[in-house]
């Protein structure tokens, strides 16, 4: 477990002095706060406007809003937010996947060009704790990320929520499944189906390439095919997770199976 | 310390390296000699335990490598690496480089910091450990390289092209390395195309296309060396003097001047000093004495032209 964690505390030293992870780490999760923050804010707002115009997306939202059961005796404007809210949980699960993901896609190939690769296999290190450490090493700094941009959402949101309705928002229970289970497991998945693609990549840029062909269209499935109906069910949110757990603990044994130094050294020329 | 038998890898059917025989004694320097493309690095990483052989074997400090995992971590425990590129994460200092990979051998605490003083010392790193490895020239990622393939004290070290790429002084001091650490018992194996390099460092050469054409002291090869051969000798003021003190030899078979330097026929090469000395008992100041070809790159160019 020591050598595990070494790789996780060789990532943050380096995403520390990294210039090229602030759209990453700063810009996407201010960004975050902001939309999270703005929207809670800006709810009456929409829903007078919605009202005057006739806007039929807005009444839409409305109408699915007033649709949940949970939200059926709540004043209009509280269950419009909580319902944004709600659906704003998918952004949060966008952090953790592609972080992971981008990460994992330059964590072999990234050795590779550095020429670090060798001098690693050719310390004690086993293949398993490589494989597992280069996979905290990418998979951890972007769950922390998105968990420390969920907090402060939350502390804005529950502020506007307090003076506005008299209680708090968030977090609710869809949201903590969410942020704390869903988006770690998604993650665990982009971050291990990329790393089998990084082990077997020659240059960094092809890399990149496969995990965005692959990584996001597959959380866009997801979010397509669950995320309507995880807004309505708590259900169908706790079946995401099973869902997620299973790949991911499927990519791990697969990785684990053919993760081997020899391939991955005599690969790259 | 080092024994192959017979040692063979192939990628996709095609042979890398092929029937590698060879016993390198514990303490001893050996240079590994070839072009590209002959195999060295990967008889480099088949010791290393880092790929495994198609045929045969081969022994690293009493370790068979290959047998399986556990003995492949052991041997890489007992072995130091100098890869071709000093690899290192450009955006850490090299303090942070060396501690992350002084860990990976299971070293910690005050232990390793330790062990990195003193070798930081050593190589004259010390006063820049905290400034990342990207503002470092690269005869210090070399030298930072070289700490890295021995703090942990291997018993074996495997050098891959140490000098590539340095300049003179660079070179120099990393050659001076080599020998402080062969000075300390280890057993090194330098891979190298640098015949004058391998002609100063070491004890046993070998030389390798694919198989090993040659593998023998460097003593006994020049020992061995014999036959007619031309040596230059350059004189500050040439003379009839000299002429006749070197015609004046049973060995010399020819003399013919050319601006200062006497072009001079052998009848063995083993006899350049005895032609050395007759111009000096001329009373000739000897300014440079150039035989046709070092007896390391002569043993070379047959073994891998007759290869050919």
């Amino acid at each position: 477990m020591r050598l595990v964690t070494l790789f996780l505390t060789k990532e943050l030293r380096d995403i520390h002095r990294n210039r090229n992870v602030v759209p990453l780490y700063i810009i996407m999760p201010l960004l975050m706060v902001v939309f999270t923050i703005g929207f809670t804010w800006m709810v009456p707002t929409i829903l007078a406007m919605a009202r005057t115009q006739q806007d039929p997306g807005m009444l839409a939202a409305i109408r699915a809003a007033r649709a949940i059961p949970e939200f059926a005796g709540m004043p209009e404007p509280e269950a419009l937010t909580r319902y944004v809210l709600r659906t704003l949980v998918g952004f949060y699960l966008l952090l953790p996947t592609v972080g992971a993901g981008t990460a994992a896609a330059f964590s072999i190939v990234g050795e590779k060009t550095q020429r670090t690769l060798e001098p690693i296999l050719a310390t004690p290190i086993t293949d398993r704790q490589l494989l597992l450490g280069k996979m905290l090493g990418a998979l951890v700094p972007p769950i922390a990320a998105s968990w420390a941009v969920a907090l402060i959402a939350t502390i804005g949101v529950d502020l506007i929520g307090w003076h506005r309705f008299g209680e708090t928002l968030m977090p609710d229970r869809f949201w903590l499944v969410g942020v704390l289970l869903l988006g770690p497991l998604l993650g665990a998945s982009a971050t291990l189906l990329t790393m089998r693609l990084s082990a077997r990549m020659t240059d960094a840029q092809a890399a990149n390439q496969a995990t965005a062909l692959i990584v996001m269209p597959i959380f866009l499935v997801v979010l397509g095919v669950f995320g309507r109906i995880m807004v309505a069910s708590f259900t169908a949110a706790l079946v995401s997770c099973a869902v997620a757990l299973a790949a991911a603990l499927y990519l791990l044994q697969v990785n684990l199976a053919r993760f081997r130094r020899e391939e991955i050294l005599t690969r790259w020329k | 310390m080092i024994a192959a038998a017979g040692l063979s890898r192939a990628f996709n059917g095609r042979p890398a390296v092929e029937d590698l025989t060879f016993e390198v004694p514990s303490g001893a320097l050996c240079a590994l000699l070839g072009p590209n493309g002959a195999g060295k690095t990967t008889t480099v990483r088949l010791l290393m335990g880092l790929i495994g052989p198609s045929a045969g074997g081969a022994t690293v400090a009493g370790l068979r490598i290959g047998a399986d995992a556990a003995t492949n971590a052991a041997i890489r425990r007992t072995c130091g690496l100098l890869t071709e590129t000093p690899g290192f994460y450009d955006r850490l200092s090299a303090w942070d480089n060396l501690r992350f990979f002084g860990r990976l051998y299971g070293l910690d605490g005050a232990d390793l910091d330790g062990r990195l003083r003193r070798y930081l010392d050593l190589m004259e790193l010390w006063e820049r450990r905290d400034e990342m490895v990207a503002t470092f020239s690269k005869g210090m990622k070399q030298r930072l390289a070289i700490i890295r393939a021995v703090f942990h004290d291997p018993k074996v070290v495997f050098l891959d092209e140490p000098t590539s790429g340095l300049d003179p002084e660079a070179a120099l001091g990393v050659r001076e390395l080599i020998l402080r650490l062969k000075g300390e018992g280890r057993t090194i194996v330098v891979c190298t195309h640098n015949l004058d390099e391998a002609e100063r460092l070491a004890d046993i050469v070998g030389v390798m296309k694919r198989r090993l054409l040659l593998f023998a002291r460097l003593d006994d090869l020049r020992a061995e060396r014999q036959g007619p051969g031309t040596v230059a000798i350059e004189v500050r003021v040439p003379g009839e003097a000299c002429e006749l003190a070197l015609r004046g030899l049973p060995c010399v078979t020819s003399v013919a001047l050319h601006e200062r330097s006497y072009r001079i026929g052998l009848t063995d090469q083993r006899e350049i000093p005895a032609a050395v000395r007759a111009l000096a008992d001329a009373s000739a100041a000897i300014l440079r004495v150039e035989p046709e070809a070092s007896t390391l790159e002569a043993l070379y160019l047959s073994a891998v032209r007759e290869e050919d």
